[in-house]
């Protein structure tokens, strides 16, 4: 018996909800797991069954690891060692910087890719495969150089490896912008009288703020939480929230998960805090064609 | 002050040979209409003339000048684009202002100025808006004027009303000659429409893959084209094109087509026997009713169009053979009739086998 049109439409939406709704749950799962488990008491980390919803709810997590709140420690190994401000510090100025960097130098670079073809496509290309490297391939020969040349375990160490290694992706992600601008908007600028740079910084730029935009938040996201460089070129005067997250364990304890989650809640809001302010500019810089011909 | 020229201009992208050889010389206060089918070049040798391309070889001198190394911001001219070009993100004011800017003008003269271009052009409503809001026509309006306010030596304009409709584009044709009437200064206007070259131009330039075809007025150019292209580039309708041979008989020369037969005017009465081309425009092909004509043909289609009527005719080809007519006197006539047409004689043209114009003695 043939369906008709509306019983098949049917049919396929509501095939739709259900895989849409089981991959929201494998999805969001994990991050309402990691936000209750920090309002969670000690007792209730590893209980079974679990408990899906902290009862009471309470801030221990957050002032022990925050603020280094020694009475809201109620077992023996809550107490906190660290200084996570230290670190949200650190890894607020090594991110920061060397995004904007990143963002900086790659427009400047994708502009003369853009416009001036300083790199053929193979070019372009073969700096996208850089980051195909696993940075693990060259972590032990620049933890080489930088205790050479008294880079290890600096600030500036870090965001010099953060810059280049992004680099790539700023310059990709803005030539794409770049290349949406009309020469002939250009070209109008130029015979009025601007010169080359004015005409970057007064009408290219201008033009693609939502793509750098977009652009500076994918690589602060890279950046901020970038582990693994940070763990072997790093000791103990610089350290980064991710760094710190790790240390949340003992090896008498095991890990100490309501902590941990308090700390990495505490690490992510920055992050959506930032993009939920410059919204407006995601939407239209991750959907391109922002340039009206 | 002006005087722009062009000393054996080339331009080649890799293997296309985009301009050949250009030699021309726009004279101070002209309005020059570079036209041509797309690809002819016309563009390009705008471009070079603004110093967006660089010439492969040859010279652009400017009052004598050589520009051929002067960026396009130091050979003083101002450009309107076929986009318009306008910047998105500053509205109309700023957008005119720019230009006044970049030369240092100070604030409260570039307020000034920008006021008295606006009025010019008739946009001072818009200064406030920004391009995103004005239609095609206002944009347009907005591009003339900020290439006003820096008052250049030349105004290059690259097809400025292409992305406009037919109303509009007759609307700012007409700004564009009141333009150059009051400024007086050199215009040089590119476009693919012959009716814009024939309106606007002082002197047009009719070019072909890369070359120059002719160069003449407008009337010169529609009443005596050099070849097959200028004389089917110009005019609407197109002039009648009708392959044939000329026939010698008896001390007299006559076209024979497919379709028909007519005495040439004693001017071809030496041409060489062999095949041509017979050109005569619309308007000099008379319709008389009832018998008398040079030729009769069947009607294919009729097209009142109010002012003229428009008569279609199968001369035994595709392309149909068309008269015009005053009025509408002539719109009963149904397809199929056959009708009686009487050519203008002094107006007849032909064309050899290379297309090239076969001159008449005088």
């Amino acid at each position: 018996m043939a369906m008709t049109k509306s019983q098949r439409r049917r049919i396929t939406s509501g095939v739709r909800y259900v895989v849409l709704s089981v991959w929201g749950l494998m999805a969001f799962f994990p991050i309402y797991w990691i936000i209750s488990t920090s309002f969670k008491l000690d007792t209730q980390w590893f209980a079974w069954p679990p408990y899906y919803f902290p009862s009471p709810p309470t801030l221990a997590n957050y002032m022990n690891v925050w603020f280094g709140a020694e009475e809201y420690a109620q077992t023996q190994y809550a107490i906190s060692s660290q200084k996570p401000l230290i670190s949200l510090y650190n890894s607020t100025v090594i991110a920061v910087t060397s995004t904007f960097l990143s963002v900086l130098f790659g427009s400047m670079i994708a502009y003369g890719v853009s416009r001036y073809r300083i790199l053929s496509e193979a070019r372009m290309f073969q700096l996208l495969m850089l980051r195909m490297i696993p940075p693990i391939v060259i972590v032990a020969p620049l933890s080489l150089y930088y205790t050479a040349i008294g880079l290890i375990d600096t600030r500036f160490g870090l965001i010099l490896v953060y810059f280049l290694t992004t680099l790539p992706y700023a310059v990709w992600m803005t030539k794409s912008f770049i290349d949406e601008v009309p020469l002939e908007v250009e070209q109008a600028a130029e015979i009025l009288g601007a010169s080359r740079w004015r005409t970057v910084f007064e009408i290219v730029l201008p033009l693609i703020r939502s793509g750098l935009v977009a652009t500076f938040l994918f690589i602060l996201i890279l950046t901020w939480s970038e582990y693994l460089l940070a763990l072997i070129i790093t000791k103990t005067q610089v350290t980064t929230l991710p760094i710190e997250l790790s240390k949340y364990q003992g090896s008498t304890e095991g890990r100490v998960y309501g902590r941990q989650a308090a700390l990495a809640v505490g690490i992510t809001v920055p992050l959506m805090i930032v993009g939920l302010i410059i919204r407006k500019h995601l939407a239209r810089g991750f959907s391109f064609g922002m340039v009206r011909r | 002050m002006a005087r722009i020229e062009l000393c054996n201009l080339e331009k080649s992208f890799g293997a296309v040979h985009a301009v050949k050889d250009l030699s021309f010389t726009i004279e101070d206060g002209e309005f020059v209409v570079f036209v041509g089918p797309s690809g002819c070049g016309k563009t390009t040798t705008l471009r070079m003339i603004a110093g967006f391309e660089d010439p492969t070889s040859g010279e652009i001198r400017i009052d004598g000048r050589v520009v051929n190394d002067l960026e396009p911001r130091d050979r003083g001219l101002g450009m309107v684009f076929q986009s318009h070009a306008l910047f998105p993100h500053k509205n109309v004011a700023q957008n005119i202002e720019f230009g006044l800017r970049m030369k240092n003008v100070p604030p409260e003269e570039r307020v000034k100025r920008v006021r008295e271009v606006a009025e010019m052009v008739r946009i001072g409503h818009l200064l406030e808006k920004m391009p995103s809001q004005c239609s095609g026509g206002e944009s347009q309006r907005v591009a003339l004027a900020r290439t006003l306010v820096t008052n250049p030596s030349t105004f290059l304009l690259d097809e400025p009303l292409s992305s406009l409709d037919a109303k509009l584009r007759r609307e700012l044709r007409a700004e564009c000659d009141r333009l150059h009437q009051a400024l007086k200064r050199t215009f040089i206007y590119v476009t693919h429409d012959q009716e814009e070259a024939m309106t606007l131009a002082d002197r047009i330039v009719v070019m072909r893959l890369g070359e120059i075809v002719q160069i003449g007025s407008p009337m010169e150019i529609y009443s005596n084209p050099v070849n097959y292209f200028v004389a089917d580039f110009f005019g609407s309708p197109s002039m009648n094109l009708v392959a044939g041979e000329i026939v010698q008989a008896n001390g007299t020369a006559r076209f024979r087509s497919a379709s028909f037969d007519v005495a040439l005017p004693d001017s071809f009465k030496a041409a060489k026997a062999g095949a041509v081309t017979l050109g005569i425009r619309p308007e000099h092909v008379g319709v008389t009713l009832g018998s008398g004509g040079d030729i009769e043909l069947p009607v294919r289609l009729v097209e009142p169009l109010g002012k003229d009527t428009l008569l279609y005719f199968d001369a035994g080809v595709e392309r149909a053979f068309v008269a015009v007519t005053e009025g509408l006197g002539m719109a009963e006539i149904k397809a199929g009739e056959r009708i009686a047409l009487s050519f203008d004689r002094r107006r007849i043209h032909l064309f050899d086998g290379d297309g090239l114009r076969i001159a008449g003695a005088r």
